[in-house]
């Protein structure tokens, strides 16, 4: 069709025709690629996952789903981990608020150094917390021998000890974001009228928080659901869906039961999903998109202060004391048996691939991610066309979805042509951009939320083509969305271990499988070696983009001033 | 105009860690599954002799068998080195591995090398019994002699070993049992097992640095790098209980479809040399070429009698018992 067009028309005019056409259509044919990828590279995977716990040689069945439900193992296993998600949930909301309100609106001296400690174990994989409670807490460990103690950490308490910690800067960080933009003057006139601080914060924080709060539940119970690394170190034989799934396919093969356990694992996800959505919609918050306003420091009452500053502080201790330990056992020969300092454990390079790998996926992720978030942000709030509504939910479905499925799905999807992408640094870099690219599409979509439709429509209307538009306007307004998105993809991919550990292949290895196999192995000096290098390049890769961020984003207020 | 200079230098950079990539003059890529400091051991050896740098990922034999099951006919692998004999028998069955007639294996003891040149064992591995020295005075026990005294209550909770679901070190320790006392009578001692099992490791080695850190009292592991963490200072204790031990190959294998021929078939003449040898027995591993073995001397260990072929073609049948009898109902 296209090529008989060609011959009977003249070739300019096609081209101006064309031309016109993009110019006119562009945010609809970029709507249609933006949801063609994600159709294949978030959907498909999914229904692959699907389509394998269903079926069998001779068809449809429903035989792995019966085994499911009629093997006490099974059952006991999806019980241990709605459990885990329920309490490690509510504990990280706990202490995730008391840190937030500690550091907006506690004590000046406090906030930065709760801040950077609350937020440190985002830098580390979540399974850090395994490796130091083993040092401390095995049976062998130093606290266990020093003080005689009989707590078995290999089991639900320890992995619920390892989670809590790993998760705690997810609640602390969305609730601190939102605490950061409450305006505070209704707590303030409520403070004024004399009611009590512990009556304030129950009757207009917490509930002007819901949105984060909301958010953070839902984040924190699929990450701790999914992320197993702790549960597969720490769970001897206590039975968790996602370890048990990651034993299904890489050390059986078995991929129609290890799909079954991973739709399980979908199904609490999804429904708490849906109900977060439920829960926000129609309600206004008057909140959000309200610029932060600097709370002028407040004496906390003694009564909601202590518990506060117990609560956080036990919380942080307990973090600081972890990198701390895995500190010292990278420097130690045998930490608990042979105690010298050695730095062979620093100086093994064998990670060093793994690591150069980690990097690179992350970096190639973070930028197609956060390019990707900022476009579909666009195309949501800006276009016009039918779906709009389901793309968005797609595209924020990536905070619902346990990694450890999209690892699968990826798995199961890319294997065999026309997809062939296992066994290759694509797969690793993709599946990381649209599992975590839900946080660039909403930061980007609060962006745009908060400009007026008519400074583009001034542009086009004074002849600025669309991409002018786009470049001279768009781009700059949601800079700090995209950036938002590079940093959150980056530091996530770097540490993440629940979908790459399938999809790594030899030559394409990555740090955090890397020292989950060493971990699980027993090797403890050089998990803890290779841990410590992996933050430290992370944290150095943080400053860096803090750096350029800050420079950049000087340049940009400028050009919004004009 | 400095944040301008700063960004280029900055996406200059970024370009350079997305192109760039570290270039061998010939890559292979291998599924190694012996342990992770071993495999770093081969890859150097390798590289030494051949100048081919081989690309690896650790993995336990099951893991390997797994995914070269699920990737079959399309391997996202040139080579193998160190797999279980189940692998390496199926490879050859559905023709997944190309056979080589290597001059370097001339000469080598029949069950090194298969008949057609389809599998090389590059070493026999074996399990011991290990204990954690420090902890057995302090409870005043002494190591077993034999594998039924497993079986005794005290041992509750302190005994790991690997599951056969993923590693191969567990799959011979069950065979062996099985061969031993006769399937059925050999499926009881592995329930009374069972209950002193604190829980079954992903891999056949990690029961040595599990116990030798001493997390737990006892262990039934692979013997690969008991000698090694002995010389590292770890208190541990290792004994070939009365009734021997079991015994399978770590076998080597060109995956078809391999594009890097040439290298895979350097690499295989590369591990049939007496050098190879000497450097896997220096670790503790019994090889095709002989040579003094650094866990067991100049003796040969007690080995329980066991047909290999057996053991691999009823493997699948076997993880289907053992999941039900051990996993499948929660206790």
């Amino acid at each position: 069709m296209a090529k008989a067009e060609s011959y009977s028309v003249p070739q300019s005019n096609v081209w101006e025709r064309l031309k016109t056409f993009i110019n006119a259509e562009l945010i609809n044919i970029l709507a249609a690629i933006l949801f063609l990828l994600l159709a294949i590279f978030l959907l498909y995977p999914i229904l692959a996952v699907l389509i394998k716990s269903i079926r069998d040689p001779q068809g449809l069945t429903f035989a792995y789903y019966l085994k499911f439900f009629t093997k006490g193992y099974y059952f006991q296993s999806l019980q241990n981990t709605l459990l885990l998600g329920f309490i490690n949930t509510v504990i990280c909301l706990v202490v995730g608020f008391c840190l937030a309100y500690l550091t907006t609106r506690g004590p000046l001296v406090l906030r930065k150094p709760l801040k950077i400690i609350s937020m440190m174990p985002l830098i580390a994989p979540p399974y850090l917390f395994a490796i130091s409670l083993i040092i401390l807490f095995g049976r062998n460990g130093i606290l266990t021998k020093a003080f005689a103690l009989n707590w078995s950490i290999y089991g639900f308490t320890g992995v619920v000890v390892a989670q809590t910690l790993a998760f705690i800067p997810l609640a602390y960080l969305m609730i601190e974001n939102t605490l950061m933009s409450l305006n505070p003057n209704l707590e303030e006139s409520a403070y004024d009228l004399g009611a009590s601080e512990g009556r304030i914060i129950r009757t207009i924080t917490i509930p002007l928080l819901t949105p984060g709060i909301l958010k953070a539940g839902l984040l924190v119970f699929v990450m701790t659901i999914a992320e197993f690394g702790n549960a597969a170190i720490l769970g001897g034989r206590t039975p968790f869906l996602a370890p048990d799934t990651y034993t299904m396919i890489i050390g059986e093969a078995d991929f129609e039961m290890g799909s079954v356990l991973s739709v399980i694992l979908i199904i609490p996800c999804i429904i708490i999903f849906f109900l977060h959505n439920y829960l926000l919609t129609g309600k206004k918050f008057t909140t959000i998109g309200g610029k932060p306003v600097a709370s002028e420091p407040r004496k906390m009452t003694p009564l909601v202060k202590i518990p506060f500053l117990v609560i956080g502080f036990t919380a942080v201790f307990a973090i600081f004391i972890s990198f701390g330990v895995v500190l010292m056992a990278s420097f130690t020969k045998i930490l608990g048996v042979k105690n010298e300092i050695v730095f062979s454990h620093i100086l093994n390079f064998d990670s060093n691939r793994a690591i150069y790998n980690s990097i690179q996926v992350s970096l190639i992720a973070a930028l197609i991610g956060a390019i990707i978030g900022t476009l579909l942000a666009y195309v949501i709030v800006r276009g016009k066309f039918f779906g709009r509504t389901f793309i968005e939910m797609v595209s924020l479905s990536g905070f619902a979805l346990p990694g450890t499925v999209i690892g699968i799905g990826y798995l199961l999807a890319f294997n065999t042509p026309p997809f062939k992408l296992t066994g290759g640094i694509m797969i690793l870099a993709l599946n990381c951009v649209f599992r975590f690219l839900a946080v660039g599409v909403e930061a980007g979509i609060s962006k745009l939320h908060q400009i007026n439709i008519e400074i583009e429509e001034a542009s086009s209307d004074l002849g600025a083509n669309f991409m002018t538009t786009f470049y001279k306007i768009i781009l700059p307004i949601m800079f700090p969305a995209f950036i938002a998105g590079f940093i959150y993809t980056f530091m996530t991919a770097i540490v993440s271990l629940s979908a790459v550990v399938f999809l790594v292949s030899p030559g394409f290895e990555l740090a955090a499988v890397k020292i989950f196999d060493a971990a699980v192995y027993g090797e403890i000096g050089l998990a803890s070696a290779t841990t410590m290098k992996l933050v430290a390049i992370v944290v150095l890769c943080m400053m860096i983009l803090n750096y350029l961020t800050k420079k950049t984003g000087f340049d940009i207020t400028q050009k919004k001033g004009v | 105009m400095k944040e301008k200079l700063v960004l280029s230098i900055f996406v200059s950079v970024f370009l350079a860690v997305l192109m760039g990539g570290q270039v061998y003059a010939q890559t292979v890529k291998a599924y190694m599954g012996t342990s992770p400091e071993n495999n770093v051991k081969i890859v150097n050896f390798v590289k030494e002799k051949t100048g081919i740098q081989i690309l690896q990922t650790f993995q336990s034999f099951g893991e390997i068998e797994a995914k070269v099951k699920s990737e079959a006919p399309n391997f996202n692998a040139d080579i193998i080195v160190g797999c279980g004999s189940p692998l390496a028998f199926m490879a050859k069955k559905n023709k997944w591995s190309v056979p080589y007639d290597s001059p370097n294996w001339k000469g080598v003891a029949p069950e090194f090398i298969d008949s057609d040149k389809n599998w090389f064992n590059i070493a026999n591995f074996s399990f011991v019994l290990v204990g954690n020295r420090d902890k057995l005075k302090e409870k005043g026990y002494t190591m077993p002699k034999s594998w039924k005294e497993l079986t005794d209550p005290k041992w509750k909770d302190q005994i790991v070993m690997p599951s056969p679901l993923s590693s191969g070190t567990a799959n011979m320790i069950r065979y062996a049992f099985l061969a031993l006392y006769g399937e059925e009578q050999g499926w009881n001692f592995l329930a009374a097992l069972d209950k002193n099992i604190h829980h079954y490791t992903r891999s056949g080695n990690a029961p040595t640095d599990l116990v030798g850190r001493g997390e737990f009292l006892l262990g039934i592991t692979s013997d690969e790098n008991v000698k090694k963490r002995i010389d590292e200072g770890y208190p541990l204790l290792w004994s070939i209980p009365e009734e021997g031990i079991g015994y399978d190959g770590t076998f080597a294998l060109i995956l078809s479809g391999t594009k890097m021929m040439d290298a895979c078939k350097k690499i295989i003449d590369v591990l049939g040399t007496q050098a190879f040898s000497d450097m896997m027995a220096g670790i503790g591993y019994m090889t095709p070429r002989p040579a003094p073995n650094a866990l067991y001397g100049k003796t040969t260990p007690k080995y329980i009698k066991l047909d290999l072929g057996w053991a691999a073609e009823n493997r699948p049948k076997w993880n289907d018992i053992w999941k039900e009898k051990f996993r499948t109902e929660f206790k």
